[in-house]
């Protein structure tokens, strides 16, 4: 156990030297090293730490975006389902209307079909019964009932409303007499004719006769422009277009 | 080439300087530890290999005990307390080279490294709380207390020479006696010993100057710091 101050003094400096050496060589660049990969460790885990709260962020806005694209498409298809239901509304409203106005003219048109069926057939029932009331009377028909016809027709000239006498003086006097009948009249039934419109006509009247089986049974007198219809057959023309007229109306 | 003592030889003579081989061996060490600290700081990498693992993991084992002493001044006192562990591990584990001897057991040394440290707490305490503070402290909690403080600041550094000096010089002691009285490979387990009692050694040196730093920079501070409490 000896002391040198020699000793003591170098290795007091050796020391030294050696802190220097190693603080230069060792401490300083293996903590700068340290510290350079703690601080890329750090930049690492700030940089995921970033990334990790840029993806939540994403994450949460994604999220929030399809909530408030749940929403937007819910309300999108409530409203599409609104202008559906009034689409529907609306062509089910034109539908209807179309259907009832093609109901109303359906109905309308079968309306006048049955009436003019109605119409056809009630003409053609009154000419059947026109037919068959010819037939019947064409049967019944006969000389006497022919001058019944005559002496009725005479019987009517002399009861003539005024008016209608003057029409046939002057039809009488400007015109010749033509009298069809459907038998053939004797010379009696033409003379009682004849005066007869002479003095209808207060003029003497030139009278031809004719005949027209067709007629029924009666006669039908011209005087100038005027027809006077006193047979059968006319009387059922004539009540055959009295039927039609009260049928169409 | 005189011989004071056993271990220690004189191997050259520069004007009134003697060199001991404690000094030879000491520049050994420093030349190996700075080609080694070169060589382990040159191709320094972001993605460390084995060697470099090995060490960082040195650097940053030191780092971390004397930050848990000291988190707010570790930078300022590792390169010393770091230097203090590293070369005395080295020197202590120097005999165990065939030819060499522990410069540690000289007591030159040894106190070359006390005064150090001594020195290195005045100085970082001077230089954290400035002088006028840094010396009240001798007086607190009492003034009367001062020639203790005195005393203490003396043994305790007489005591880190002796300690480390008289456990380093009594192993290769008891290692020489073995091998003399038992043979070639008997003061094997006593060598397995040593380099237990050499780290342990070193802990204990470099731990104790840390402690003495340490309080010497957070006398003051703790004080103040409960007084603002």
């Amino acid at each position: 156990m000896e002391f040198d101050g020699t000793t003591f003094a170098l290795e007091i400096i050796n020391f030294l030297v050696l802190v220097w050496l190693l603080q230069h060589f060792l401490y300083q660049p293996v903590t700068a090293a340290i510290a350079q990969r703690q601080a890329g460790i750090e930049k690492i885990l700030a940089d995921a730490q970033a990334t990790r709260s840029a993806a939540d962020a994403l994450k949460f806005q994604y999220e929030n975006r399809t909530a408030e694209w749940e929403q937007e498409k819910a309300e999108a298809r409530r409203q599409l389902q609104q202008e559906m239901e009034a689409e529907r509304s609306r062509r089910m409203a034109a539908l209807q209307a179309a259907l009832d106005e093609e109901r109303n003219k359906l109905r309308a048109v079968e309306q006048r079909r049955d009436l003019e069926q109605r119409q056809h057939l009630e003409a053609e029932a009154i000419a059947e019964g026109g037919r068959f009331a010819g037939r019947l009377l064409s049967s019944l028909a006969s000389p006497e009932l022919e001058n019944r016809i005559l002496l009725l027709l005479l019987d009517n000239l002399r009861h003539l409303p005024e008016q209608q006498v003057h029409a046939l003086r002057a039809a009488g006097q400007s015109g010749e007499l033509k009298v069809i009948s459907t038998y053939t009249l004797n010379e009696a039934q033409r003379a009682g004719l004849t005066e007869a419109f002479v003095v209808l006509a207060e003029c003497p009247v030139g009278c031809e006769f004719d005949q027209d089986p067709t007629l029924i049974a009666g006669l039908r007198i011209s005087i100038g422009p005027w027809v006077l219809r006193a047979s059968l057959l006319d009387e059922l023309h004539f009540f055959a277009e009295a039927q039609h007229a009260t049928v169409r109306h | 080439m005189a011989s004071s003592s056993s271990f220690i030889t004189e191997i050259m003579r520069i004007g009134p300087l003697v060199i001991t081989n404690t000094v030879v061996v000491t520049w050994g060490i420093m030349l190996v530890l700075g080609l080694v600290a070169w060589a382990a700081s040159r191709h320094l990498s972001a993605t460390p290999g084995p060697w470099q693992v090995v060490v960082e993991g040195i650097v940053a084992s030191i780092e971390a005990a004397i930050r848990s002493v000291l988190p707010d001044h570790y930078r300022q006192v590792m390169p010393f307390i770091a230097t203090l562990w590293i070369f005395i591990v080295v020197a202590n584990l120097a005999s165990l080279i065939p030819g060499l001897r522990s410069p540690t057991g000289d007591l030159s040394l040894t106190a070359g490294l006390a005064i150090l440290v001594f020195l290195a707490v005045h100085w970082y305490g001077i230089r954290t709380n400035g002088l006028r503070s840094y010396l009240r402290h001798y007086l607190q909690p009492n003034p009367i207390l001062l020639p203790f403080h005195l005393i203490s600041e003396i043994t305790r550094t007489v005591a880190l020479a002796v300690r480390l000096f008289g456990n380093i010089f009594s192993l290769q002691m008891a290692a020489l006696l073995v091998l003399l009285v038992a043979g070639f490979l008997a003061p094997v387990p006593v060598l397995m010993l040593h380099i237990i009692e050499a780290v342990v050694q070193a802990y204990i040196f470099g731990m104790l100057a840390l402690i003495y730093v340490a309080g010497a920079i957070q006398s003051q501070q703790l004080k103040s710091k409960r007084e603002k409490e």
